[in-house]
Order: C-alpha cells, then structure tokens, then sequence
C-alpha cells in the first residue's frame, strides 16, 4: 500500500527514515512553506514602526539564544543560570575588535556574517571551559558551575579598563550590497539578517537531533550510566552540549551588538539569564517548537507587564518601584506556575491543537 | 602585622555569617536534594522583617530577632507546603527551576516594599567604642553578630545530633524509602528542613543587616556567595559548611586588604570566590569535607 504523503490520521512508519522526516505529510511542508514565505514578505506589505520592528527582532535573536539554552536544559538536562553571560561573550567578542580596531573597522562594517559566526566560536569555546567540570558531576553541580560564571563574566567586565567599566561600547554600521545600511533601514535590514539566521540554525538543530550526534544528547539527559554503557561518554557529550549552546548564545550576541549598535554591560545580567530560563521553561523544555513560542511569550509578557506597571504606578506612588518590580515578579510566577501545571510549556498546547485538526473530524 | 591580624578578624566574622547563611542551604540539600537557588532571598527577607519589626512596629531587637525567626520558620514551610510539595517525585531539575522561579518572585515581592531600592540601617543598641586589643579592633555589633552566629551553630548541630526531630531529617537524608518504612514522614521532615533553613537565614539575616546595614543588592551577594561555600566544603556537610565559610571569609578579606590596587586589580574579593568555586568544581568537586556518593546502576 502506498502512503498518501498529504494526509495521515496516525502514525503508520514502516521504516526508521519514515520517522526520521522533518516533515511528516506534505500538507505540514506546505504550510510551513507558506508560513515562511509570509515570513519574508509581511515587512515588504505592510509598513512597521521601527519601535515594533525592534521588538520582532529582539524576539527573533531571543529565539537563536534560547535555541542554545534549549540544546542543553531542555534535551540534555543540564540547568544553566549563565547562559545571559554566554550571550555576552558573542557580544563581546565583538566589542573587542572595535576596541582595537576601532568601530568602523571594516572586519566590523563588511565582513558581519564572519565576525557572527566568530562570535559563535567564541561563545563555544567559553561554554566547553565552563562545562568542563561536566566531565566528572552531575547537573547539580553544573548549575553552580555556570551561575559562576555568570558572577565571573559581570565581574570581569565591571572591572576591566579595556571594556569602559561596562559602558557602552559603539559598533559601526554595516555594509550591503547596496552600500551602507542606514538608519532608516537598519531594523528592517536586521530583520532580514536575523530571520535567516534563525531559520538556518532551525533547520541546524532540527537535523542535529534527527542526527547520532543530537540523540546522543538526548539519550545523556534520560539516563547517563545507560548511555554509558551505549558507548556513549556522558561527560564528553554534556561538554560538547555546553559548546553547542555556547555557539547559538555567541550568534545571539552578535546579533544583538550589530542590532543595538553597542554593547552594555546592562544587557547580560543574571536576571537576563533567568528570563532565558524562562522563555525555555514556557516554551517547552525539549521541544523546537518551544524555542519559538517561549521567547514571543515572554517578550510580549515583558512588554505588557511595562505598560501594566505604567498603569499602576499612577495609583501607587508611594509604594516602591513597581516596574522594576513587575518583571521579577511576573518571570517568577510564569516560571513556578508553568513547572507545577503544565510542564511541557506552549509546545504541549501547540502539540494538542495539532492533533486535534490531524485527526479533525474524528475525536481520537 | 597588625593589619594582617585586622583582616583575620574581619574575616573570621563575615566568614562565621556565611557559615550561618550556608547552614540552611545545606540543610534543604541533605534532606531533599534540592538546590535551593533563591536562599538569599529568604536571607534578605528575614532581614527586613526583622528591620521592619524593630523600627517600624518599635519592638526592641532582641524581641523583633527572635520574632523575624519565627515568622521567616513559618514563611519558609508554607512555601515548601506551596510550591514544592506538589513537585516531590518529579525530575529534580524542574524543583532547581521552581527554586530559581520562586527567587524572581521573592524578588519582585521585595521590590514592591520601600526595600527595593536604598539603604537601611538598623539603630545603634550597643556601645559604639570598639573593642580593641594588640592593635585590632572590632565593633560591639560584629562580636555579638559572631557570638550568636557561633551559638546558633551549636544549637543546630545539638539538634542534628540529638533531637529526635533531627534524627529523622538525617535519617530522611540517607534513605528516603528507609525512614518511610519506620514511620516518619517524609513531607513533614520536607517542610521542617525548609523551616529550619528559614530560621537560620532570618538570623543571618538580622545579623548582616546590623553589621553592613540593609541593602537588597548586598543581601543578594551574601545570597550568591553561598555557592562557593557549600561547593568548597562539600555540598553536603555542615561542619564543612562552617569551615568553609571562615575560609571564604578571610580570602575575600585578604583579596580585598592585599590585592586590590596593586596590578591594576579590583574588586578581587567580589570574583575571587566564583574563580576558587569552579577550580573546586574541576579537581576535588565533593569539597573538603562532602560525602563521595557511590553510584550503583
């Protein structure tokens, strides 16, 4: 019997290949094509505020980041606290070269895809050091591991001179085809730039995990001393996991250094690193959907709790800072609530929806 | 020399409250394995309520201390019986999230306060000449902040030892399944070791408040660097918790007396801990006195 590639009510593999495909009927390939093409085309229709295009995009480089986090807390269930700090590096790795070269060096202006993938090498060679103790502990301990570098990195660039003491640092503008790309189009020129990207490092991650080297990963996470005795070296593929997350958080750094023009000390603290928590929490551990819904999530939550805050402080006055207070408190809750009562974040309802129109108009 | 011995004594009293900061960090450790993240969030809490009570509501210290540590008791079990009841049986990864979750929210409820932003400082109560001796001096608040600190100590480890209450979290601690079979329950020693943790921060709390002044962002780092304690004395163990926090104490002293302006370093003792955490981490990760676990498959 040959299988309809545009219609399936269930699961009916015959092969391990068949349930490797990304996309499991061609209606899902479609759709996802269709999605990616409004995607690219939306920005051309219609006209966007630069303030709203800055938001999309700091969702999208969210989204490249929390891929990285994703990588390790969610399929290789190593808890990170740091992972702001790894986003830093990216950012400056970048910030060096215009400290010596100066910010208009033409490394910075014409040749970004290479200083962003540089970038990406140095955010993994941090994240491989910091896991490192990996070789020999357990999750635990690795949490401590990379709060620690979290309060390492804050510190080394509060307190270095060739940094500014954490000031703003100016990154040049960058060189198209068509020349330089000025400030009327720099939001939509990033948009660009950071939605291939994230669809690249998707498709990365997707394969990755279709791939010996992405179960690996995943096999780590569910039982080490099995995977052990697999043949697999569970601290080796817990570094290499750090690594991995390290790249995508350099990626993100650089993204976000060319995307604000600067870098600042302010943008990679320890709060930043647990609203990546959250946006993986919330999304779903373990999930790629997740990666992508987390951070839309919690950057819309961020924003709303903004204006909220707005609103309240004209009743409260008294009462102290309320917006600083808002988006603690608001991660927070998202977070504990997310963990007690629904684990499997957005992807699981996302996952619901899905089925439900697959097998639409049957029940189950 | 006598700024050396200077630097030991200050070090001796800010490593005698991270040993009493680390104390309730162990405890949760060793009777549920949970890494408790938002510690010094409870620390910081128990602070202020103890400022909140003296100044505000106009009880003397002695009273409001005692007072703080009751309620921050109170406060530390419901939010076991809260958050973290619910999670027993699930992958210990998500209770570390839940923790680092409830850190943010704690976070956010102090913000809410007037203690959010500025500083505090606790009205004189004892003289204010220090006692000096051979050249080192020491303020009246930093010798009853140690004395109380060294007693609380001793009581908990009075308690561990004898108490049948004690008895039960150390059994708890072993064998789970072990001390479910002859009848103590698990979930009440769960709640117990948070509330005891809760009193433990609340009286550090208290004592760093009269000793540096309330600060949420000082109270924060008391909070971050009980890391590097429980690591170096072994996650485990509160002798090594004692030990080790008199030790992060006099090298951050000594970072901070010796190190800082010479070589163009500074703020070597703010770092100084995280650096000897992870060289910890890499070479003898069970500390110095942490039990090396035997993994049986």
């Amino acid at each position: 019997m040959s299988e309809n590639r545009w219609l399936a009510t269930g699961n009916f593999f015959t092969s391990y290949k068949a349930e490797q495909r990304i996309f499991l009927t061609n209606v899902d390939k479609l759709v996802f094509a269709c999605f990616l093409l409004l995607l690219f085309v939306w920005p051309l229709v219609f006209t966007v505020s630069n303030k709203n295009m800055l938001v999309i995009d700091s969702i999208l480089i969210a989204i490249v980041a929390v891929y990285g986090l994703n990588l390790l807390t969610g399929f290789t269930g190593l808890i990170s606290i740091g992972h702001a700090a790894f986003v830093g590096v990216g950012a400056y790795t970048l910030a060096s070269f215009a400290q010596i070269l100066g910010s208009d060096h033409v490394l910075l202006t014409h040749c970004w895809p290479l200083m962003i993938l540089l970038a990406g090498g140095v955010g993994a060679s941090f994240g491989a050091v910091v896991g490192l103790p990996a070789l020999r502990l357990k999750h635990l301990y690795l949490v401590i591991a990379t709060l620690s570098f979290q309060m390492i990195f804050q510190w080394a660039i509060n307190f270095s001179k060739f940094f500014d003491q954490g000031q703003t640092i100016a990154i040049g503008r960058v060189f198209w085809f068509t020349g330089k790309v000025v400030r009327k189009q720099h939001y939509f020129f990033w948009y660009y730039v950071i939605l291939a990207t994230v669809v690249v490092l998707g498709f990365a991650v997707r394969n990755l995990l279709r791939s010996k080297h992405g179960r690996c990963l995943v096999a780590v996470r569910d039982n080490d001393r099995a995977a052990d005795a697999m043949g697999m070296h569970p601290g080796f593929t817990k570094v290499y996991a750090f690594a991995l997350s390290g790249f995508f958080a350099g990626v993100a750094g650089a993204l976000h250094a060319y995307l604000w023009r600067g870098v600042g000390f302010e943008s990679f603290m320890l709060h930043h690193s647990i609203s990546y928590l959250a946006m993986a929490i919330v999304g779903g551990l373990g999930t790629l959907v997740g990666s992508f819904l987390g951070p839309a999530a919690i950057l819309m939550l961020e924003l709303q709790m903004e204006n909220f805050a707005e609103f309240v402080g004209h009743f409260f006055t008294a009462v102290g800072d309320v917006a600083t207070a808002f988006r603690p408190l608001s991660f927070g809750l998202v977070i504990v609530l997310f963990l007690m009562f629904e684990p499997r974040g957005i992807a699981n309802w996302w996952r619901i929806a899905r089925s439900y129109f697959k097998l639409w108009p049957f029940r189950y | 020399m006598s700024y050396f011995f200077q630097l030991v004594v200050s070090g001796v009293v800010v490593g005698s409250i991270y040993a009493l900061s680390a104390l309730g960090f162990v405890l949760i450790y060793k009777s549920s394995r949970v890494l408790n993240i938002a510690h010094g969030q409870i620390i910081a809490a128990g602070a202020f309520i103890t400022y909140a009570l003296t100044v505000w509501a106009g009880i003397h210290i002695a009273v409001s201390f005692i007072l703080s540590m009751v309620i921050t008791f109170f406060l530390a079990m419901s939010v076991e019986r809260i958050f973290l009841r619910r999670l027993i049986g699930e992958p210990i990864i998500s209770v570390i999230m839940v923790t680092i979750g409830l850190m943010s929210i704690i976070d956010g409820i102090v913000y809410l306060t007037p203690f959010g932003a500025g500083n505090f400082s606790f009205p004189e109560f004892l003289p204010r000449t220090p006692i000096s001796f051979w050249g080192v001096s020491m303020s009246w608040t930093q010798m009853v902040g140690v004395v109380i600190t060294f007693t609380m100590i001793g009581a908990f480890t009075w308690f561990f030892k004898a108490s049948t209450v004690g008895i039960s979290m150390r059994a708890v601690s072993d064998d789970q399944f072990a001390s479910m079979s002859i009848g103590i329950s698990v979930p009440k020693v769960f709640g117990l070791a948070w509330a005891t943790a809760g009193l433990s921060a609340a009286a550090a709390g208290g004592i760093i408040g009269n000793i540096t002044g309330l600060n949420f962002e000082v109270l924060h780092s008391f909070g971050i660097i009980v890391f590097p304690v429980v690591i170096v004395g072994g996650l485990d163990s509160i002798f090594g918790a004692i030990v080790a926090g008199i030790i992060m104490g006099l090298i951050q002293q000594f970072a901070a007396g010796y190190l800082d302006g010479n070589w163009g370093l500074f703020g070597t003792a703010d770092v100084l801990p995280y650096i000897i955490l992870l060289i910890i981490l890499l070479f003898k990760p069970h500390g110095l006195f942490g039990i090396h676990e035997i993994e049986r498959v």
